[in-house]
């Protein structure tokens, strides 16, 4: 197994070594340059250049990130992520389309992209993982296609017919699929939080949405209860307290909207990393629901309130959080990762070239 | 001297080795490592923001560097020439340029580039997309705000002659199915779809003074049929929608905002112009007057004072304007105040 892990085994007791943080140097202001230029690079040449953006975006985010005083990289070679955009493109449109013009076509196609998807899927994590790099060692994906069939279209059917009471179920197949199968040069990461763990998160944050929907029913049901009470009685109503009502009852809808996305964000990333290891190596994850919420929620009203302008100060404050709330635990020294022997990557042709990249954010 | 931290690729091992360089020469000494390699073949990451640099080489060692001053005064002294994006990353005038360019891009595109695309793409859809667009919106429309009209049939079929024999100044006769529905939320109204199928509701025939006012009212909407504005609309919508998704990155707006699009549709003032054009031409062509259309606009304009019931006004900017033009165009009717 050491050699396949390429962690040499700890000669006595492993001594007690200390959790090493990651850290995020980026700064908005400086990153608000990067963003803007390669914005107006990528309208002056209508799109094409949002591939050569998108490498400049995630090598500042990479770059920034550090573990143990090192950097993390992105090597990913901007026509295969243009080359992946435009079947994204195509592919988004001609789901689009099927589904608005329901016609005979609609099903040949759902059919198609329900066919593809998983491939393209898996080709898409590998391109990602292979173009990550720490201290010059690269991460690989070695998830087979029948995996991802399986993960993708099977799972996901099960789902559907039951009702997404599978939902769960899935998620946590699907983290299974990508972190046993994801290595750090020759060193393999695990994944062993189970589906139990997934649907107690699922279950609570449900339980929470329906008794706060219980409490408003009865809080709205009753102030209106009370108001024709009053108003049977002889009594006048008063327009604005009504109104104060309403609005404190729709502000605690608005509040529980924006809430409940970043909370079970918060509670699954940590599930998923606190869960996940690199050869014998943990990984800690604390994310607070409540400053992820503040976090999204302040997000939003300000790229608003600026016209968008604030997007890169978000993109850096989100990524800030997220990347600090997460620490490695050694079991032995990190200078011990081997890279992976150029042979056993496979072939390098397919490695490289069959990559398609599926994230069509800015 | 310059510190640096040296990867062989190969493992995640840390040398710390120091750089300089001499003549063409780049030299890289330090524990267990020393070498020395042309300048011209090592690539030199790009500078983003105060993030680290990489020196790399060929044989997929590199050397991550920290000090990023000590870097720039090495490379001065070698034939290395910042990349063109990096320095314009780093100009605080392009940077300032670019909020500007990006700003008034947008408002080009929103104003005039939008309208143009749309206007072209509604020219160039095959008909079956129109076709089967409204059919599906006909039958979301008919499940939840249209109701069967109560005009009688008698009344329909006439209405009906009367439109189909307006001559067409392209030649012809309307092909647009002319179609009675009831409202009780759209009030006096009638609407385009983006196949041409044009839908009266019941409101509309009750209001109008006589038949030849109606007919009016259909040449307006003939208008639309006739520059597609149905179509372009959706498409605008679509496209802003579709860029909005992109940029916040939220996925749930983008489906299935066709109905709502085609009743809420706020046509510009442009489409209206265009369609009021259209119409008094194609009234005067039939030896009819413009007038009969300004007619129809200002028993609208009686029936809902001050516009606030959803319906055909609400939708049709600046009634008084139109009404006017409307006048100017007819032979017969002196402009009345």
């Amino acid at each position: 197994m050491e050699n396949i892990s390429g962690i040499q085994p700890p000669k006595q007791a492993p001594a007690a070594r200390p959790p090493e943080p990651l850290s995020f140097t980026g700064k908005g202001s400086e990153y608000f340059g990067i963003w803007i230029v390669n914005l107006l690079l990528t309208i002056v040449t209508l799109g094409i250049y949002s591939a050569w953006a998108k490498v400049r975006r995630l090598q500042y985010f990479y770059r920034h990130t550090q573990l143990a005083g090192s950097s993390f990289d992105f090597h990913g070679s901007p026509i295969k992520i243009l080359i992946g955009r435009v079947i994204a493109l195509v592919m988004l449109v001609c789901y689009n389309f099927s589904v608005r013009l329901q016609s005979s076509m609609t099903l040949v196609i759902l059919l198609i992209v329900a066919v593809v998807m998983p491939w393209l899927l898996r080709n898409s994590f590998r391109f990602r993982l292979y173009n990550t790099s720490w201290r010059g060692t690269r991460f690989h994906f070695r998830g087979s296609v029948a995996g991802s069939y399986r993960v993708f279209l099977l799972n996901g059917f099960l789902t559907l017919i039951t009702l997404y009471v599978m939902a769960p179920f899935m998620h946590q197949r699907l983290k299974a699929y990508q972190h046993d199968n994801s290595y750090f040069g020759r060193t393999q990461f695990s994944f062993h939080a189970r589906a139990g763990q997934f649907y107690l998160i699922y279950l609570l944050l449900l339980a929470a949405l329906a008794a706060f929907f219980v409490v408003m029913g009865v809080a709205g049901v009753g102030s209106a209860l009370s108001t024709m009470a009053h108003q049977r009685q002889g009594g006048k109503v008063d327009p604005a307290l009504v109104l104060r009502t309403v609005l404190i009852l729709y502000g605690a809808l608005i509040l529980v909207g924006v809430s409940i996305g970043p909370t079970f964000r918060a509670l699954i990333t940590n599930l998923i990393w606190n869960n996940t290891r690199l050869g014998e190596h943990r990984i800690e994850c604390s994310l607070s629901p409540l400053v992820l919420i503040w976090i999204s929620v302040s997000n939003m009203v300000l790229i608003v309130l600026t016209l968008g302008l604030f997007m890169p100060w978000a993109a850096v404050r989100l990524a800030k959080y997220q990347i600090e709330s997460m620490r490695l635990l050694p079991a032995s020294d990190l200078q011990e990762f081997e890279a992976a022997e150029p042979e056993s990557l496979g072939a390098v042709g397919e490695e490289t070239a069959t990559v398609f990249d599926f994230d069509i954010s800015l | 001297m310059l510190q640096a931290n040296y990867f062989d690729g190969r493992s995640t091992r840390v040398r710390v080795v120091s750089l300089s360089v001499a003549g063409e020469d780049l030299i890289i000494a330090g524990e267990g490592v020393d070498f020395r390699v042309p300048f011209a073949d090592v690539k030199v990451d790009e500078r983003l923001g105060l993030a680290p640099r990489s020196l790399r080489f060929k044989d997929g060692a590199f050397c991550e560097i920290r000090d990023l001053d000590g870097l720039d005064t090495l490379l001065r002294s070698t034939a290395h020439r910042d990349g063109r994006v990096d320095r314009l990353q780093r100009s605080l005038r392009f940077v300032l340029f670019s909020c500007v360019a990006c700003a008034l891009m947008a408002v080009v595109a929103y104003r005039w580039g939008l309208p143009w695309a749309a206007g072209e793409g509604a020219k160039h859809l095959p008909p079956v997309i129109g076709k089967t667009l409204s059919v599906q919106t006909l039958k979301i429309l008919d499940g939840a705000i249209l109701t069967p009209s109560k005009i009688d049939k008698e009344r329909q079929r006439s209405l009906n002659t009367k439109f189909h024999s307006l001559r067409l100044q392209e030649g012809g006769t309307p092909n647009s199915a002319l179609l009675f529905r009831g409202s009780l939320q759209l009030g006096a109204n009638a609407f385009t779809l983006p196949d041409g199928t044009i839908i009266v509701l019941d409101e509309l025939v009750t209001a109008m003074a006589d038949d030849q006012q109606i007919v009016a009212v259909l040449a307006h909407e003939l208008g639309h049929v006739h520059g597609r504005h149905g179509l372009q609309l959706l498409l605008r919508s679509s496209a802003v929608g579709a860029f909005w998704t992109f940029y916040i990155g939220d996925v749930s707006s983008l489906l299935a905002a066709a109905p709502a699009a085609v009743v809420e549709a706020k046509y510009s003032q442009e489409l209206e112009r265009q369609a009021d054009d259209y119409g008094a031409a194609l009234l005067l062509h039939n030896g009819l007057s413009p007038g009969l259309l300004a007619d129809a606009l200002q028993k609208l304009t009686e029936r809902h004072p001050g516009a606030s019931k959803a319906g055909f006004l609400s939708t049709h900017p600046s009634t008084d304007e139109r009404m006017r033009r409307l006048r100017l165009l007819s032979p017969s009717t002196p402009p009345s105040e």
